[in-house]
């Protein structure tokens, strides 16, 4: 049986959403979240399907909540739900991304059930883009069964490693699957590349060193690591600063 | 803003014109000055035309016996020809530095030039007809014969013509301007009609509603019926603020309904006056834009406070709403704003102010009109929906 879970800040969108589902048959409800947050941990522990994910929710919106859902061992399918978004429903219209438009039809929410999808990476990109601001608040890394959100305003910096990327944050370590250039292109100009290998968040950025033989490195509030500076990248730092 | 916008209405108002300006500016530049642009050819050819039938009707009035009808025809053609063209290319020229001065000077600017132009044509003319050339070629019938009294007669007709132009000019164009500042208020009034997102949830909640709560959905429906026919109506009709107060209501009512507990909304309105003339959906946009930018955004929810009150002459309304969580650049919330500015202005001129503007952790928006009771009307009971204000004060 197909297992859904239906993610609307409304209650009553909610309830008439698990009343279509009940009427189409041979579909589990998982269970319902009013929030992205509460979604996302749902998710995490019960793996549904598919999730019927509204784009206009509080705090975390529907878009941001897809890409976190995308970093679980099993994502689910997305189909996203709206009453009126033109820049979504046109996002989703280009990357034929499966939506809904509220209220929703029966017989649309069952076509759109035997056809949903995982959203990839590109199309996930491509929604945010669309979306503009805002811009990504959160960073979701997998640990065993659960998505662990990391506010970005707490991340220190990125290392990339050989496969991984390591978020280094105000809570300890994480590692995450994204490479440093879609981090770059989504986080914006809080961070700055500072090495092929590593990207900081500016506001954590405490002073920047010049070693004798010419080459710098920075040091970061909260973190004793001093990180090197590429050559090529230096002048795009000291720039970006006034130095 | 609010401050400098308000000051915009003082400065826009001028002495013989009691037309609101609607956010309208008149900094002396040219494409607001009421004088048309003579340089173009339509007002070239117009300035022709208008000299000939006037030297018709000149020569019609005073058929002198000396150059009978067609001489008498020639003559005042030739001489208003010369008038309206030579001011008309000052006035091409000029335009840019006489719009510069403001209307006032412009305008004394302007009058002094084109008396100065009769009176320097006139003289001119009259040097003519005493020169040999005229003398020897047998035409000084067609010239005036004394130089000073024709060029004070004519001095005189000039200033009066020229001051009547003007003043013409000026009623035109303010006129035409008055006519698209009301296009431009209904086009605004459509683009702040309610919000087709709160449209398609609404009809998402009753559909749920239809079900699990039929009665709650018949209200539903009929509130919204309410809402959109408020909506539809005539933008510069004008309506009591106490059915403004219901409409506002209601609309909170429907928003309820979908967005529960999160949303608490605090009325202080009682001591407003329930026949207060006001322009129709002035409040329920304002009302919209906080829930929509300060109590949807936020998982918590939150209150939105509408305070009103009346202190001697004017009312003053308050809506406050907690930041969102995100508060970006309001665009839909400008729209509202400038179209209530507007249709405010239009109503009660400079004394409407209408401010908007973050303090702490609010968003806050205040409108301030004069109190104007409307009418009642005829054998009509309007319904009072919110508590009747002291009357005196």
């Amino acid at each position: 049986m197909l297992t859904v879970l239906i993610a609307d800040d409304e209650l009553p969108a909610r309830e008439r959403l698990r009343r279509l589902l009940a009427e189409i048959g041979c579909v589990g409800v998982a269970g319902e979240a009013a929030t992205g947050r509460e979604a996302l941990e749902l998710a995490a522990r019960c793996s549904p399907d598919v999730v019927l994910l509204d784009v206009r929710m509080p705090g975390m919106d529907g878009i941001e909540t897809a890409r976190h859902l995308s970093v679980l061992q099993e994502p689910p399918a997305v189909i996203f739900t709206t009453a009126f978004d033109q820049y979504a429903v046109n996002a989703f219209e280009t990357r034929a991304v499966g939506y809904l438009l509220k209220p929703v039809h029966k017989d649309k929410l069952a076509a759109a059930l035997a056809q949903a999808n995982r959203l990839t990476r590109p199309q996930l990109q491509y929604l945010a883009a669309a979306a503009g601001e805002p811009r990504r608040t959160h960073i979701a890394a997998r640990r065993r069964e659960e998505v662990r959100l990391i506010p970005t305003a707490e991340i220190l910096y990125f290392q990339a490693e050989q496969k991984y990327t390591t978020v280094r944050h105000l809570q300890g370590e994480d590692l995450i699957e994204e490479s440093l250039r879609t981090l770059a292109e989504d986080l914006g100009n809080g961070f700055v590349r500072i090495h092929r290998n590593a990207l900081v968040n500016v506001r954590h950025l405490e002073r920047i060193e010049r070693a004798p033989d010419g080459r710098y490195s920075v040091r970061l509030r909260g973190s004793a690591a001093a990180l090197p500076v590429s050559r090529r990248l230096a002048g795009e730092l000291l720039e970006r600063f006034k130095i | 803003m609010p401050a400098r916008a308000h000051k915009r209405f003082v400065l826009s108002d001028q002495p013989k014109k009691p037309v609101a300006t609607a956010g309208g500016t008149f900094r002396g530049d040219a494409a607001s000055f009421y004088l048309p642009d003579f340089c173009d050819s339509r007002a070239a050819f117009a300035i022709v035309l208008i000299a000939e039938l006037t030297a018709i009707v000149l020569s019609i009035a005073r058929q002198s016996a000396a150059v009978g009808f067609w001489g008498e025809l020639a003559r005042a053609a030739l001489f208003l020809l010369w008038v309206g063209l030579v001011s008309a290319a000052l006035l091409c020229w000029l335009r840019p530095r006489l719009a510069r001065l403001g209307v006032g000077p412009g305008s004394v600017a302007a009058l002094a030039l084109l008396t100065l132009v009769v009176a320097a044509i006139s003289a001119c003319v009259s040097l003519l007809g005493h020169s040999r050339l005229v003398a020897s070629a047998g035409t000084g019938a067609y010239f005036p014969r004394q130089l000073w009294p024709f060029v004070a007669r004519n001095t005189v007709i000039g200033f009066v013509i020229s001051a009547v132009a003007l003043r013409y000019f000026y009623v035109t164009y303010q006129w035409r301007r008055n006519i698209e500042m009301r296009a431009a208020a209904r086009v605004h009034a459509l683009q702040a009609r309610i919000r087709p997102h709160f449209l398609f949830n609404s009809m998402n909640t009753i559909a749920s509603l239809t079900r699990s709560d039929p009665a709650l959905a018949e209200q539903a429906v009929q509130d919204l019926a309410d809402l959109f026919r408020a909506s539809l109506s005539d933008r510069h009709q004008t309506i009591t603020l106490a059915e403004e107060l219901s409409i506002a209501r209601t609309y909170q009512r429907v928003e309820q309904l979908r967005l529960g507990e999160r949303l608490r909304v605090h009325w202080d309105v009682r001591g407003l006056p329930p026949d207060a003339r006001v322009p129709g959906l002035m409040l329920q946009p304002l009302l919209e834009n906080a829930i929509y930018h300060g109590i949807e955004p936020r998982p918590q929810g939150g209150t939105v406070t509408v305070t009103g009150e009346r202190t001697a002459q004017l009312i003053s309304l308050v809506v406050r709403n907690p930041l969102g969580e995100r508060q970006a650049e309001r665009e839909g919330n400008r729209v509202a704003l400038a179209n209530i500015r507007e249709r405010l202005a239009l109503l009660y001129g400079a004394r409407a102010l209408v401010k908007a503007g973050r303090f702490d952790e609010e968003y806050i928006v205040t409108l301030r009109f004069p109190y104007i009771a409307s009418a009642p009307p005829a054998g009509g009971t309007r319904p009072a929906h919110a508590a009747p204000g002291s009357p005196e004060q």
